[in-house]
């Protein structure tokens, strides 16, 4: 500061320097960092919410439990089965010696394609009480309840009856694929068994894979 | 005229963007440095992760990791597991490990964990929590599973007795809920073992964690 001051030369003319000089701040560089910052927060922020896919699995039974449980029944069914590297085969009705295996794929004319064939009537039913809600009144609870006491119903009520099962090399990406699936074909009743695949089943993709 | 220079009072912006960056400092929190790395399989649902979960992950060669989002909880599971396993930690090491984010290691090995710094322990080759399959009640993920699902529970219970007692409103949905996140290429049957020792510990309801998928139009 003393140097300054010598420097300055005459002490009249540093006082109106001095006065001359203002006390802006170049604010420039702080924008640009609280903006930076504000960008990173904002994308990591934001972008990191992952969603979920509710699964509820059944409780553990007792082995006398599960020697008096009857196989479900798949009359009027389809059972789907999924394999290693990605291959998804499906089969309608019972299992037996008839059963036709056929190929498809998790694209949107494969398996998507199948179940919303098969579930027809219930979609058409369901798109019905989405138009009648659309019609109603947001306050009007009590149509709201008694139409979704219908879905409800409906989906009770529905014939369509899907199977899933994997062997050893279906990965988790292949079920959660074909969770979500059923989700948006809507379909009602779904089951993932347990035990997975039937000796006759694997026996039928061997053959499938090998013709 | 090459001295009128047009000046900006950026004051008033500045203000504005640090607002912003405190108010998106405060609200976010940073994601736990994870040991291993997992791709999620993606899906179309618009389910939120609940606030409070037991998260499970598993990775693709099915080593198994757990984690608790709740610090005071998952001190108190940590203390039954020490009981369980009759490991001795000091009060210091349970408090590292309320903070150590997911852990995959048998009881046994946790203490030397913690000890490590935390850069180093990114490094730790972990075996994931050891379970069985034929001998599930013994494994130390079931036990896991077991003491976190009763101290969820009373979490719970004690949450919705303070609320009522105060006339607050409570959440029912903010309760500890088990969350499973898993590589797409792990093998189903393995995610189903185990998912079957927490079937065994009578944990029913999880919530499989998928990345964001757009859903089709008809």
């Amino acid at each position: 500061m003393a140097e300054i001051q010598s420097n300055g030369g005459g002490g009249g003319g540093g006082k109106k320097r001095a006065k001359k000089q203002s006390t802006r701040v170049d604010m420039t560089p702080l924008v640009d960092l609280a903006f930076l910052l504000l960008t990173f927060f904002v994308l990591t922020s934001t972008f990191s919410q992952p969603k979920v896919l509710r699964m509820i699995f059944p409780e553990k039974l007792d082995e006398k439990d599960l020697k008096n449980m009857k196989q479900p029944e798949v009359k009027d069914g389809i059972t789907i089965l999924l394999t290693g590297n990605d291959k998804v085969y499906w089969y309608r009705g019972a299992l037996n010696d008839k059963a036709v295996l056929e190929e498809t794929d998790y694209t949107k004319n494969g398996l998507r394609k199948i179940l919303v064939e098969n579930n027809l009537t219930l979609l058409t039913q369901l798109r019905d009480f989405e138009k009648q809600l659309n019609k109603i009144d947001d306050k009007d609870t009590a149509k709201r309840n008694a139409i979704d006491a219908k879905v409800k119903q409906a989906q009770r009520d529905s014939k369509l009856v899907v199977l899933l099962k994997n062997d050893d090399k279906a990965s988790y990406r292949n079920v959660i694929d074909v969770m979500d699936e059923f989700m948006i074909c809507q379909i009602a009743k779904y089951f993932a068994v347990d035990e997975g695949m039937a000796p006759l089943e694997k026996k039928l993709i061997d053959l499938k894979t090998k013709s | 005229m090459p001295r009128s220079t047009p000046s900006l009072d950026m004051t008033p912006m500045v203000d504005l963007a640090f607002l912003l960056v405190t108010f998106f400092m405060l609200t976010s929190s940073f994601r736990a440095p994870e040991p291993v790395f997992v791709d999620p399989p993606s899906s179309t649902t618009e389910m939120q992760i609940p606030k409070q979960v037991f998260l499970v992950t598993v990775d693709a060669d099915g080593r198994v990791f757990i984690d608790l989002t709740n610090p005071a909880v998952k001190e108190l599971v940590l203390k039954d597991m020490m009981r369980d396993f009759k490991v001795q930690m000091s009060a210091e090491e349970v408090k590292k490990f309320a903070g150590a984010g997911p852990i995959g290691l048998k009881m046994e090995a946790i203490p030397a964990y913690l000890e490590l710094e935390v850069n180093a322990r990114i490094k730790v080759q972990q075996s994931g929590v050891p379970y069985d399959t034929l001998n599930i009640k013994k494994s130390q993920l079931y036990h896991w599973a077991y003491n976190s699902r009763l101290r969820a529970h009373d979490d719970f219970k004690y949450r919705e007795a303070e609320a009522t007692k105060r006339g607050l409103p409570f959440d029912k949905e903010n309760y500890i809920q088990f969350a499973v996140k898993a590589d797409g290429n792990t093998k189903y049957n393995v995610l189903k073992n185990v998912i079957q020792v927490f079937r065994e510990a009578k944990v029913k309801n999880f919530q499989m964690i998928t990345g964001l998928e757009a859903k089709p139009k008809d």
